[in-house]
C-alpha cells in the first residue's frame, strides 16, 4: 500500500533541515473566512503560500508551511459533532487536560504556560521553517494577510539553529529519527526494524500486529493525517552546567563524560555504545553510522556499561534493550524542532535569557507515542531493569523518585545524586495534522 | 507517573470468564489443559510471558464447572503494555474468548480497545489493599539481579 506523498504534510515524513522556524497560534473568529484561508493554503493562489507536502523537492523551497488543528479548532471550523467524536480521546482532551499525565505539573503546569498556549481559543497552529529570516518574515507576512480575515493571532514562538547545530545543553541533536517503510528515507540509517507508515500516518497498518489505528471520520478527514504534540520546553542551562560541575567534583569523572553518560551520546553526537571512552575515536565514526547501533546482540551493552540504561537516548529509544513489554521499537516518535534563545555563554551565567526548544513530537497516536514516552519512559523507570522510579536525567520532571542517575560499571555503579528539573514546559498543544485532502474537505464545510 | 508511587509496582489480575454453554466449557477445558501441558518452549503462553517480561506469576483455574479464571500478578497498569500483551498473546485469547459469554469482538488484536474494556469489566481485582512482599521490584529487576 503506497503512501501518496503529495497528500501528506511534509514534516511528518521528513525534516526540512532549515535554520529558522516559527510557530504561530491562531484563533478562529470568522469560520467562513477561516475555511477560505484553509482552502487558499492548498490552492494555486499565488498570493498565499502553500502547505508543504511530503512530495520530494526538485528545488528546495525558501520556506515550508504546515498546519496543525487543535480539537477546539475542529469545532471552530464547523466540523460536525459526530466527526469530532471520532477523534481519539487524548486529542479531544488536549494538552492542558492531559498535562499531569506527561509531567507538566508544578512549574510546568498549564497555569504557568505562555498565555497563547494556555488559551482555550487556540485553534490553529501554523508552523514555518525557512532558509533565512527574510524568507520567514516574507512568508509570514503573506500568510498573515490571508489569515487576518478569519483569524486572530494569539501568539508565536520563533526558533533558530545554534552554532554547531547543538541544542542548549551543548549536544548535537537530531541524529535519531524513525526509519519509515515505503517512503523516501529521510534520516540516518539504523539497524532497527523499519516503522510501518501506520505508526505515523492514519489509515495504514500500525506497528502493532493486525491493528490499524481508527481513522477519524469521514475518511477524507482522517486518512493520511497524523498528530503532533507541540512543546515549548525551556532549558535551565545554568542548572545543568552546575550539575555537571558538582558531579565531576564528586565523582572525579570529567564533566564531558558525565554529560555523555546522562545523554547516551557525547556532546558531538558520538554514541557511547560505539565509543565509550572518547568523543573522537581514532577511527572516526562516519555520519551515516551515528545512528547505526543497538544496545544488545553484537553491540553487547545489555548491562549499560557503555551507555547507561537510564540515559536519555536509551530511555527514549531503547532499541532492542530489555524493557517491559519488550516493545523497545514500538513507541517511536518523529521529532521536529529548533532551539530558541541565544547561545549560552558560560562566562556570562544567569543572564536571564529564555532558552529552550520549540519541538513537535509526531506520531499516529499521542497516547501510545508522545504520552507513553513521557509518562512511562521519561518520568518513571520501572520499564527497565534496575531503574526503579528514576526519571530521564536530562528532561525528566524529577517530581518524585530518588532524583538519582546510575552509571553502571563492571566494578560497581557510580550514582549521581541531586538531579533537578532542567527542562520546564512553557506550553503545549495537541494538534491534528490533516492531509492535504482533509484541508480541502475542511475548506468546503458549510 | 504511571501510578501512585507509594503503591506496589505490581498489580493483580483476576479475570473470570463464564463459558457460553456446557459444550463450550468442555472445549475450553480441553484447550486450556492441552495448552498448559505443553513443554514451556512450545507453550505460546509461556513463550509470550517470557518475552513480555511484566508478569510475575500466571495460572489458569476452572471455577464451578462453568468458568475459567486467569490469575496473574503483573507490573504497572494493565493498559500500559496492553499493545505488547495483545501482540504476543492475542491468539490465545481469541481461542478462549470464542467460548465465553459477552466476549468482545475478535480477533482481539484488531479490536484492542474492546479487549481492554472486556478485561477491565471481568477483572475481580482484589478486596482492599494488594499485598506484595517486594513492592518495588519488577520482573525485570528480579531477573536482572538473580544469580545466573
Amino acid at each position: 500500500m503506497g503512501v501518496n506523498l503529495s497528500d501528506v504534510q511534509g514534516f511528518i515524513l521528513r525534516g526540512y533541515a532549515m535554520p529558522v522556524g516559527r510557530c504561530v497560534g491562531l484563533t478562529v473568529r470568522g469560520p467562513e473566512a477561516a475555511r477560505t484561508l484553509l482552502g487558499s493554503l492548498v490552492s494555486d493562489d499565488p498570493r498565499v503560500p502553500r502547505i508543504t507536502s511530503a512530495q520530494p523537492w526538485e528545488v528546495k523551497p525558501d520556506c515550508c508551511v504546515n498546519l496543525g488543528i487543535t480539537f477546539p479548532g475542529l469545532a471552530a471550523l464547523g466540523v460536525p459533532p459526530e466527526a469530532q467524536a471520532s477523534f481519539p480521546v487524548e486529542y479531544r482532551e488536549g494538552a492542558i487536560r492531559r498535562a499531569a499525565l506527561v509531567g507538566d505539573v508544578g512549574e510546568s503546569a498549564p497555569a504557568h504556560w505562555l498565555s497563547w498556549l494556555a488559551d482555550p481559543g487556540l485553534h490553529l497552529v501554523v508552523t514555518l521553517f525557512a532558509q533565512s529570516w527574510d524568507a520567514l518574515e516574507s512568508t509570514t507576512k503573506h500568510l498573515a494577510r490571508a489569515w487576518s480575515a478569519g483569524c486572530v493571532e494569539l501568539g508565536r514562538q520563533d526558533a533558530a539553529v545554534l552554532p554547531g547545530n547543538v541544542a542548549h545543553f551543548g549536544y548535537r541533536d537530531g541524529f535519531s529519527q524513525p526509519t519509515i517503510a515505503d517512503v523516501p528515507p529521510a534520516g540516518l540509517p539504523d539497524p532497527l526494524p523499519p516503522a510501518p507508515p501506520g505508526e505515523f500516518l492514519l489509515g495504514y497498518p500500525s506497528q502493532f500486529k493486525n491493528f490499524t489505528y481508527p481513522v477519524p471520520q469521514p475518511e477524507v478527514l482522517g486518512r493520511n493525517g497524523s498528530f503532533a504534540a507541540l512543546r515549548i520546553l525551556e532549558q535551565d542551562v545554568d542548572a545543568f552546567a552546575e550539575f555537571l560541575r558538582q558531579q565531576a567534583a564528586a565523582t572525579g569523572m570529567s564533566e564531558e563524560l558525565i554529560a555523555a553518560k546522562l545523554c547516551g551520546r557525547w556532546r558531538n553526537g558520538t554514541p557511547l555504545v560505539l565509543s565509550p571512552d572518547t568523543d573522537s575515536p581514532d577511527h572516526p565514526i562516519p555520519l551515516e553510522q551515528m545512528n547505526y547501533f543497538d544496545y544488545v546482540g553484537e553491540y553487547g551493552d545489555e548491562k549499560g556499561y557503555r551507555c547507561p540504561i537510564g540515559s536519555h537516548i536509551r530511555r527514549m529509544n531503547p532499541r532492542g534493550s530489555r524493557v517491559a513489554g519488550q516493545g523497545g521499537h514500538l513507541h517511536r516518535i518523529v521529532r521536529r524542532g529548533l532551539p530558541y534563545g541565544p547561545p549560552y555563554d558560560p562566562t556570562q551565567p544567569r543572564d536571564g535569557q529564555p532558552r529552550g526548544l520549540l519541538g513537535l513530537f509526531i506520531g499516529v497516536s499521542l497516547r501510545d507515542q508522545f504520552e507513553f514516552l513521557m509518562s512511562h519512559w521519561a518520568n518513571d523507570g520501572t520499564f527497565a531493569p534496575g531503574l526503579g522510579r528514576t526519571n530521564d536525567p536530562v528532561m525528566g520532571a524529577q517530581l518524585s523518585g530518588p532524583r538519582t542517575f546510575t552509571i553502571p560499571r563492571p566494578s560497581g555503579p557510580v550514582v549521581l545524586h541531586g538531579l533537578a528539573r532542567f527542562v520546564t514546559t512553557k506550553g503545549g498543544a495537541y494538534c491534528f495534522l490533516p492531509s492535504i485532502s482533509a484541508i480541502r474537505y475542511l475548506a468546503a464545510l458549510a | 507517573m504511571s501510578q501512585p508511587q507509594s503503591q506496589p509496582v505490581q498489580n493483580p489480575l483476576t479475570l473470570v470468564m463464564r463459558a457460553k454453554s456446557p459444550e463450550d466449557f468442555a472445549a475450553l477445558r480441553q484447550r486450556v489443559e492441552h495448552l498448559m501441558s505443553l513443554p514451556p518452549d512450545q507453550n505460546p503462553v509461556t513463550v509470550a510471558l517470557n518475552k513480555i517480561g511484566t508478569v510475575h506469576f500466571a495460572r489458569f483455574a476452572f471455577l464451578d464447572n462453568d468458568q475459567l479464571a486467569v490469575i496473574t500478578t503483573y507490573d504497572g497498569d494493565f493498559e500500559v503494555y496492553i499493545n505488547e500483551f495483545t501482540d504476543e498473546i492475542g491468539e490465545v485469547f481469541d481461542a478462549i474468548l470464542s467460548h465465553v459469554e459477552n466476549a468482545p469482538p475478535l480477533p482481539v488484536q484488531t479490536y484492542r480497545k474492546e479487549f481492554l474494556d472486556y478485561i477491565r469489566a471481568h477483572d475481580l481485582r482484589c478486596v482492599g489493599t494488594f499485598y506484595s512482599a517486594y513492592p518495588d521490584r519488577t520482573v525485570l529487576d528480579i531477573l536482572e539481579s538473580a544469580p545466573a
